[in-house]
Parts: structure tokens; sequence; C-alpha cells
């Protein structure tokens, strides 16, 4: 450490006077328009939903366009469904629905 | 009568016989008439007529034999016994034909008549004795009303055989000279008339009555040409009046041809973009129609006058009917109108057929040449002509290793559009079609070809009136209205009226039409589905097109996809909407993208606000655009690992973090390799601007903290391997901006930033050329694996079942191994085509892995 701090200030002190000697200054790239591209993706566990058996990045069987027109939801338990077919489930149980990964009373994670 | 003794007889014809020779013989003297009577009188009685007749004949022939026609033919010697190529010089001479001809015409048409006269003579004597001996109740043979006709039959027929050979030939020239010479007089005069006005087809009647009207409206030219056709209408009188009737009417029939056809040819020429055929009418009725007009009309004055003194007509002869005035047309002249329209027609058709190729190569500016034919084969019927040159021309002008794809593609879609025209069933289109679609079906870049067409049409319509022959997607456009209008007369459809008015308009498709193929399928000609037909499905088209679709909106810096979504639209109307899904979800990423990032971008630009003190951060958020995909439904993507710089990298986590923040639980996975650059580079004296791939941006931004940097190290800074490295840096060093420089290790170059400017204007001239090169490259390495690639992928998940196929049979065929799969693969199910799979099994061939052996697959030992 000591003798490393004269030789950082001998640098300092030699830089400071001839800012334009640095190498750095050489060149600048300035950028003006970076479009880059992303893809998105549920953070769910699995890959397809447990009832469509379709991908959670697609969408169910009744939509036509993933992401925000066909979002997943997830439950207590911490299954993800696709919104469309959990909602289709649950509609169609007479008693107290149930998900259908793990039989567990089925409640919208909140 | 009672029979004198034989000396009476012979008495009576010694007489005779001396009587004859001076009256044949006799310069013109006819007195010996009177005193020829009561010998043949006394000949008849003895029953004799006919040897009266028979010798008398015969002495006129020798006369006429050794005289006239001698003297006659020796008029054409000269031509005669000239060698071919004199001829030629007999034929440039200006009144040579003419002359010649006339005063030997002249010559020997004198003769005849006075020969006819003594004919008459002798008839006249006959004639008398027979009314005698009518009165008197006897029989007499009926020799005097057979006399002029054999004398006509012996005239010409003693022409005949005496003819000689060149003598159709002297004609002929002489009829081409003067009419030559007519036509060059109706078209100093007709000229304005000429240019009036175009009348098109109708049917023969009308063009009577027109021609009718030319005919009084052109009287002046008419006696302006009057003289010349008046010593035509003599020649071909006096030819006539000689038994030439029909090598007459030969002649000047293909005198006229001949200039018909040289005027066709004239008028047609190379020039597809006028229409000629209205003008080649035109030119039938001001020339040949008014010269046989005039002709038949001379004729026929002379035809009547003749027809007392001669019985005697060949079958042949075009004698008029009639010509009660100048009003109606003569039968001969109609006649003779549509047989000239039909030879301009036919003519005209064999022109554009054996120059089809050229008019369809550039077919929107030849169409006048496409609707002149059209006529010609209604006229004609030639069709299966037009087919057998044309295909052949295709085969050897276009059909060739040596045509671009996109060439022939444009060729056949400009084919399609001119045989629509032409053939609106589509017949003919369908038998030429053939070879082309065949052809094209063996070239690999067909698909994308033909997809490129279809989506570099975002000029939309308006901008592209010149080549919108070109432009494909003018093509759907018009389809589409099409349909509109087709479903549109469904409807219509269920009205009864309509019905039977549809099966009364019924039309039985062209004999030449193939009976295998059944009639509605080729009532509609749509150019897309004659494309979708090359590729075989539109699976295949659709796929193609979205991996160049996924391309395009990749290296977009922009979210101007407007006219993507009209392609696109114009795509579902024609292949469904369930087949473009996937390309609908990717331009509606994309238009979600765009809503996404100003959405981020404001409430980035919040928190920036209000966290002061980060002006240090040497970007802005506002440079940061992202596409954001839904990755399954695009095409598979090549990733590759890129490290860009960190101040990017903590702009791009801003960014995904931002949006997990507001899409919740939704996360970005960045495609760091993909995307546009924009940027400037700024040096002491100079700044440029580029647009590059991220890779080309992240290796530019390291010479911000180093001016020099070794392959290698660089390499493992962005992350890439070195090679990859090489061959991106390229690109900076072709611009100038960077060199290299061998470093103390072979394989290690050292890059440096060039900052001089000298250095830079040293280079400059080597750079520009490259860089073209360099662009092209650039665009070559595409994101997208190509749709060969993915299918590659798919065949891949059967390879293991191949194999084990293979181990447990020894040696499978083609057809056994597609035919296994596709009974034992249900997961994932197989469903690729026999092609495919050849494809795929041909490269594990050449990757060594199986070896194929009299047509049937065996792994290799």
């Amino acid at each position: 450490m000591r003798a490393f701090l004269p030789r950082t200030l001998a640098l300092l002190c030699s830089q400071r006077p001839g800012r334009l000697e640095l190498p750095l200054a050489r060149m600048k790239v300035k950028i003006l328009q970076w479009h880059a591209v992303a893809s998105w993706t549920w953070d769910a566990q699995d890959e397809t939903c447990g009832i469509c058996r379709m991908a959670f990045d697609g969408c169910c069987p009744d939509c036509k366009f993933p992401g925000d027109d066909c979002p997943l939801i997830w439950g207590a338990c911490n299954h993800a469904f696709h919104l469309h077919c959990i909602l289709k489930w649950v509609n169609s149980q007479t008693s107290t629905p149930l998900c259908p990964m793990c039989r567990r009373e089925w409640q919208f994670k909140g | 009568m009672q029979l004198d003794d034989s000396d009476g007889a012979l008495d009576s014809w010694a007489g005779f016989c001396a009587l004859t020779g001076d009256l044949v013989g006799g310069a013109g003297d006819l007195s010996v008439g009177p005193r020829l009577a009561p010998a043949v009188a006394d000949l008849c009685a003895r029953g004799l007529a006919t040897l009266v007749r028979d010798y008398f004949l015969h002495n006129l022939e020798e006369t006429f034999k050794n005289n006239a026609v001698k003297t006659f033919w020796q008029k054409f010697h000269p031509y005669n016994n000239s060698s071919a190529v004199e001829r030629i010089k007999f034929c440039v001479q200006e009144s040579w034909p003419e002359d010649v001809l006339s005063t030997a015409l002249e010559d020997i048409c004198l003769e005849k008549s006075y020969q006819e006269k003594c004919v008459l003579v002798l008839v006249h004597t006959l004639q008398s004795y027979e009314e005698k001996a009518r009165n008197r109740k006897l029989q007499a043979a009926e020799c005097s009303s057979s006399l002029m006709p054999r004398y006509q039959l012996m005239v010409s027929s003693v022409l005949l055989t005496t003819l000689p050979l060149s003598f159709p030939e002297i004609l002929n020239v002489y009829f081409k000279k003067k009419l030559e010479e007519l036509n060059t007089l109706m078209d100093g005069s007709g000229d304005n008339d000429q240019l009036a006005s175009h009348e098109f087809s109708g049917g023969s009647n009308v063009s009577a009555w027109d021609s009718k009207m030319d005919i009084d409206s052109q009287e002046t030219v008419i006696s302006e040409s009057g003289n010349l056709v008046k010593n035509i209408g003599k020649v071909v009188r006096d030819l006539r009046c000689l038994g030439f009737t029909s090598m007459t009417e030969d002649s000047y029939s293909s005198a006229i041809i001949w200039l018909l056809k040289s005027k066709v040819h004239e008028l047609a020429g190379d020039d597809y973009r006028i229409p000629v055929l209205g003008c080649v009418k035109k030119w039938i009725q001001a020339v040949p129609l008014q010269f046989l007009h005039a002709l038949l009309t001379y004729l026929g004055d002379s035809v009547d006058y003749e027809s007392e003194s001669s019985g005697l007509k060949s079958p042949l002869a075009s004698r008029p009917s009639s010509f009660p005035g100048i009003g109606v047309p003569s039968e001969a002249l109609l006649r003779w109108h549509m047989r000239l329209e039909y030879f301009a027609y036919e003519t005209l058709q064999d022109l554009r057929i054996g120059k089809l190729f050229e008019i369809i190569v550039d077919y929107p500016e030849s169409s006048p040449a496409i609707e002149d034919l059209k006529q010609c084969l209604e006229y004609t019927g030639q069709h299966s002509k037009l087919v057998d040159s044309f295909i052949s021309s295709l085969r050897y002008r276009l059909l060739t290793a040596g045509a671009s794809t996109n060439d022939i593609l444009h060729q056949y879609v400009s084919t399609i559009k001119a045989l629509r025209s032409i053939d609106p069933t589509g017949v003919f289109l369908e038998a030429v079609g053939e070879p082309i679609r065949d052809y094209l079906r063996g070239r690999k870049d067909t698909i994308k070809c033909i997809v490129t067409m279809l989506t570099d049409g975002s000029g939309g319509n308006t901008s592209g009136a010149g080549n919108a022959g070109d432009n494909l997607l003018e093509e759907l456009n018009r389809d589409a209205e099409n349909q509109e209008n087709a479903d549109y007369d469904d409807h219509t459809n269920m009205d009864e009226k309509q019905a039977w008015l549809n099966s009364e308009s019924w039309e039985p498709d062209p004999v030449e039409a193939d009976p295998l193929k059944g009639s509605r399928n080729r009532r509609k000609i749509d150019i897309l589905g004659l494309m979708v037909s090359i590729i075989g499905s539109k699976d295949q088209l659709v796929n193609e097109y979205r991996v160049m679709l996924a391309e395009k909106l990749l290296s977009k810096s922009d979210f101007d996809i407007d006219s993507d979504i009209r392609t696109l639209e114009l795509l579902k109307i024609h292949f469904g909407e369930s087949s473009m899904q996937k390309c609908e979800i990717m331009l509606n990423d994309l238009i979600d993208s765009k809503r996404t990032n100003s959405n981020i971008k404001t409430s980035l630009l919040r928190t920036i606000e209000t966290v002061t003190g980060q002006e240090e951060a040497e970007m802005s958020h506002d440079v940061l655009d992202a596409t954001i995909i839904s990755s399954n439904f695009w095409p598979p993507i090549q990733t590759e690992d890129l490290t860009v710089p960190a101040s990017v990298d903590q702009m791009l986590s801003d960014f995904a973090k931002r949006f997990h923040q507001i899409k919740t639980p939704r996360k970005l996975l960045w495609k760091k390799n993909l995307g546009t650059v924009k940027l400037e580079l700024q040096f002491e004296d100079r700044s440029m601007q580029f647009t590059v791939v991220p890779v080309h941006a992240a290796i530019i931004m390291r010479f911000q903290e180093n001016p020099s940097w070794t392959s290698k190290t660089l390499a493992t800074e962005i992350g890439i391997p070195v090679d990859s490295l090489n061959r991106r840096i390229g690109f900076w060093t072709s611009k100038g901006v960077l060199t290299e420089s061998v470093g103390a290790d072979v394989d290690d170059h050292i890059f440096t930033v060039v900052d001089s400017m000298s250095d830079v204007n040293k280079n400059s001239i080597v750079n520009e050329s490259s860089e073209a090169f360099q662009m092209n490259e650039d665009e070559g390495e595409s994101s997208i694996s190509s749709v060969e690639e993915q299918l590659k992928k798919e065949m891949t998940v059967y390879e293991k079942f191949i194999i084990g196929m293979l181990t447990n049979f020894g040696n499978m065929t083609l057809d056994k191994i597609h035919n296994t799969l596709k009974m034992f693969c249900a997961e994932p199910s197989y469903d690729k085509s026999l092609q495919q799979l050849q494809g795929f099994l041909s490269g594990l061939v050449s990757d060594e892995k199986l070896e194929m052996r009299d047509g049937s697959y065996l792994l290799k030992k």
C-alpha cells in the first residue's frame, strides 16, 4: 500500500497538466440510438400450463395474442395457469374449486 | 339433199382450202368471206362440217403459232435467256416489264382479234347454212356455236404449251412494281385519312360499308391513280383474253399479298407500344382494295363486252357478278377484303408470336401489341402456334442456368398477365406456365424470391405506376378487390334470374383445353395462386415469409410497420387468418413494444429527475429502444453471447427492471447481439456516424478505454470467439477507423485506432471500394436461422429413431424409413415429406453417419 501510493500520485501529477496526452480523449463514441432486442417471459417455474398444456409464453387456446391479452395467474399454492384456463376450470366446478395440480382449495394469490 | 359424186366434194374442198389460206394468211382482207359460203355449204351438205371446222381451226392455229406466238415470246427472250443475276438488272429498270409486256400484248391481241374476225366469218357462213338446213328440215351438225370456244381454247393451249418458265415471274414483277407505284401514290394522298381514326374489329358487314365510304371519299385519289389502274386493267384484260386468267390472278394476288406482308412488317416492326392492327386494316382499304375495286370495275365493263365474243372463261376467273353502280361493293371485292384481312391477321400474328418473348419482357408497355395479337388470334384461332413457339423460346432464352430466379419470376408474372388478357379462360396459360413452374421448382431460391417479390411492394399502389407490373403486392391488392367483387356476385347469384343468365352465358372450354382438368378451377386466374402452385404448399411460403419478416423487423430501428401490416392483411385474405397467426403476433409485438417503450421511458425519466446527481450517467435512457418479442411465435433466433460495455449494460438492466415493475411478473431476456445501434465517432478533428449491429458497437466502444487491443484480449472482453471477432472487426478496419498489425504472436493481431486525418485519407480510396462488399457480407449474416436450418433442427429429433431402426433392420430404403417413421413416431409426430427426409438422410450420409448402397441406407461401420 505504501509503495503503491506514490506511484498513483505521480501518475496523477503527470496527467493533470496535459490531459490531451491521455489516450482516452483520442476517440469518443457517442451512442445516438441503441435499438435492442429482448424477449419476454413469464417468470413461472413451469414451462407449460397444466390445464391446456400450452406454453406459458404462448397463449391459451382461446386467445390470439400472448402476453397482456392472455395473462398468467398464480394460486395460493403457487401453481400458475393461464388466467382464462383456470377461470374456466373454476367456473365449471360445482363445489369449492380445487387447484388442478395439487387438489388444494383454489385461491387466487393476492 | 342427195349426194353429189366425190369429184364435186373434192372441188369444194380444194376451193375451201384455198379460200381459208387466203383468209387466214391474208393481210386483213375479210372480203373472201362471201366467196367461202358456197364451198362451205357444199361441204356441210356432204356432212363434212366437222372437217371444215377442224381444218379451219388447224389453219388458224398454225398461223397463230408461227407468227403471233413466236413474236410474242421473242419479246421476252432477253429476260428468259439471262442468268439470275442479270434478271435483277432487268427488274431494276424502271419501265422494264411494263413496256415490253404492254406492246407484246397489244400485238398479239391485234393478231388474235383479226383471227377472231376470221372465225366469225366462218361462223356466219355456217350459221346461214344451218338456218337454211333447218328450214328444209334437214339434219345438220351444229358446228357454228362450238367454233368460237374451240378457237379460244386453241389460243390458250398454244400459248400455255409454249410458255417460257419465267413468264409468271415477269408478271409478278410487273404487278409488284405497279402496286408499289400505286401504294406510294395512295400513301401520299391518304396520309391524313389514315391518321384520322383507328377503327377496331367489327364484322365484315361493317368493314364493307366502311370500305364503300372510303371509296366514295377518295374519289379524287382514284382519278389520280385512275390512269395507272387503267393501264394495269388493260394488261390484265389482254392476258385474260389470251387465256392467262388464272395465272394473272395468281400474279396480282401474290403481288398484293407480298405488298401487304411487307407493309405489315414495316408497320409492326419492333415497336410494341403502338397498336398496328387498325393501321393495317386502314391500309388494306386504302391501297389494295382501291386497286382491286378499280381493276374489277374496269374489267367488269370489258368482261361484259368480251363475253359476247368469247364463251370460254376460266372457272377461276373472278368475274364480278354485278356492278350496278359504284355504291355497293361487289361480292368479289368483299371476298378479297376478307381474304386480305385474314392474311394481314395471320402475318401480324406470326410476327408477334415470333417476338412474344420480347413483348412480354416489357409487358405493361407492350400491351398494345398484346391487344393486337389477341384480335389476330380471335380471327385466326391459331393459339396452339403461340403456345408451341412461346414454350420453345422460353426453354431457349429463359429457363437456363444464366437467368436469375428473380428474372424468371418476373417474366412469369408478366406472362400470366399478358396471356390472361389474350385468353381469359387460362387454357393456354396453363400450357405455357407448366415448363416455367417445373423449372422453378428445381431452383433452391425460388421461395425466397417469391416472398421478396411479395414484401418488396412497400411503396403502396400510388408510387409505382411505372413498374406496377413488377409489384406483386399490387396483384394481391387487386385480388383482394376482385374477391370482394366475387363475393358480391355470389350474393346476386341467389337470384334465380341471375343464375339463369349466368348459365346462359356459359361457354365451352377452348378445343385445346386439357380434358383431364376440370373447367371449374380455371375460372379465375390469380397470380398469387399460380405462384403458390410453384412452391407446392402455402405453408412453405408462409414459413419463408415469416423468416423474412422476422429478419426485417429485428433490423428495424424504429417501429414503423404500416407497410408490413398492409402486406400481412393482404396475405391474410389469401392464405387465411390462421396460417398468418404467428406473423400477426410478430407485428403485434412491435406495436406493443412501441407502447411499452414510451411507458418505460417516461417513468425512467421521472426517476432521473427525482434522483438528481445522476447527470454523470454517460447515456440518457432516451437513446434506448427495445423490440420486445414473444419468442415462442418467432422463428428460432440465433443468440450469441456478447458483453456490452458497462454503461450500456446498466441501461439495459434499468430498462428490464422497469419492465418487470410495469408488467409483473414478466421478465425481459435481452438478446444482446441483436438490434441496431446508431453511433457517432468523435475524433479531435472530425466525427463520423454509423449504423451498426451491437457487436460492432461493443468493439468500437472498447477502444475508448484503450486505443489498441490485441484480438485475443478484446475477444475475451467482449465475450465472443476470436475468429468471430476477427470477422466482425473487419467492418471498422474497412471504414478506416482501426488499423490492423501483426503482433508478437502470429495469431494475435493488434488493432489500433487511426486518429489522424491523413491516415484516413490514405486509406479511404481502398476502403470505399470495399465498403459495399462489407455491408453485403454483413447483411448476409442473418440473425434468423434459415428455413433449411430449422428443418435440420426439427429433423434431428428423428435421428435417434433412424439410427435405432437401422441397427435393428440392417438396411432400409427411403420409402420404408419414411413409412416406419410415420407409423411409430407419435411424440413428436412425424410430419415431414419424403423429400425432406431424403434431404436429411443425405446430410447424415455426408456426415459419415450413414451409408447409402443400392438405394437403401445402412449404418456406417
